[in-house]
């Protein structure tokens, strides 16, 4: 007993296993409300600073540096940008392998100081390159739920 | 006040249960998948193999002569490491318990359904105030009482997987 009390064999030894259940909704808020409107629109919306020039992507309802009210002009953009940084993912969210890899960019939308994290299409692992303009291609009207995900991916720009 | 009244107009949207089912704004959901595997350990390992075969275990502490329940490796009481195991009664007494409206989602149990009846039950045999966090059943919750007498039913032999719900719930004797 005691000390000398312990598993001796990798086979003796148990667990427990669960799972916690947990699930949220999270309000896209009153600048991603207006952001994602704009989105099923097929637009990108920006929010600019007048007094410190910042153009923020997506929008904030107030400056960060300076505090100033920006929900009240938000600016269209153009939605095309360049590849800021990318990567090749093999694996889903849960770990599994995908049969084949997607690629994943942070896309610096131009004439703003900010940008979108989404995939690239229309281009393979080999071609992309930091720097390569794109722009988004947008599901069909139709089809647009006011999600991120109504921009199908950013392609090459012709 | 006014103060107050304006600024939550300027920066804040009220919004209600129905704005979410109803979907009036955008909204994310998400359901992570949080899974988690704990360590048994010694102790609590062979507790739940001992469930499986419908036994409770107890480890005794031979300096402070207590019988503890559900067993450990360490008595944190003489700070030394426990000694023999030794079976302990399915039957009790009820320390405490509490009655639950609401279900493990927080969600209200129905009229006409079973409230939960959780209870602490000190087991015959344990020394005082050890014991198990079970459930209580075929007593209604207003029946019960703090020291009413309860002896555990099992699980068929075929159903117990090595868990404490191995033990269906406690009943009154």
């Amino acid at each position: 007993m005691g000390l000398a009390e312990r598993h001796s064999k990798t086979s003796d030894l148990t667990h427990w296993r669960g799972r916690i259940p947990v699930n949220y909704v999270y309000t896209t808020g009153r600048a991603g409300e207006k952001f994602f409107r704009g989105i099923i629109n097929g637009q990108l919306l920006a929010a600019e600073c007048s007094s410190c020039g910042v153009v923020y992507l997506p929008p904030r309802t107030y400056c960060e540096r300076c505090f100033a009210r920006l929900e009240d002009s938000y600016v269209k953009v153009l939605p095309q940008g360049r590849v800021h940084t990318f990567t090749l993912c093999h694996k889903n969210l849960d770990g599994s392998r995908r049969p084949t890899p997607i690629l994943i960019a942070m896309v610096k939308i131009d004439q703003t100081d900010g940008g979108l994290v989404h995939y690239l299409g229309g281009v393979t692992p080999e071609e992309v390159y930091i720097g390569m303009s794109v722009e988004a291609v947008f599901k069909p009207k139709k089809q647009r739920k006011g999600s991120i995900l109504d921009i199908k991916y950013f392609r090459p720009k012709k | 006040m006014k103060i107050t009244a304006r600024l939550l107009e300027r920066t804040a949207t009220p919004l209600s249960h129905e704005d979410f089912v109803t979907g009036k704004m955008f909204t994310v959901d998400w359901k992570p998948d949080l899974r988690y595997a704990w360590d048994d350990g010694v102790a609590i390992g062979r507790y739940l193999k001992e469930l499986k075969q419908g036994r409770i275990m107890a480890k005794r502490c031979r300096k402070c002569n207590r019988t503890m329940l559900p067993p450990r490796m360490f008595c944190e009481r003489c700070w030394r490491i426990t000694d023999e195991w030794t079976p302990v009664e399915d039957t009790g007494t009820v320390n405490t318990f509490a009655i639950s409206h609401v279900d493990w989602a927080a969600r209200r149990i129905p009229k006409g359904q079973r409230y939960y009846t959780p209870a602490v039950i000190e087991i015959d045999g344990a020394s005082p105030g050890m014991g198990i966090l079970h459930l209580l059943d075929k007593v209604a919750p207003d029946k019960i009482f703090i020291g009413m007498r309860v002896k555990a039913v099992w699980r068929p032999i075929a159903e117990r997987v090595g868990a404490i719900t191995d033990i269906k719930y406690f009943k009154p004797v």
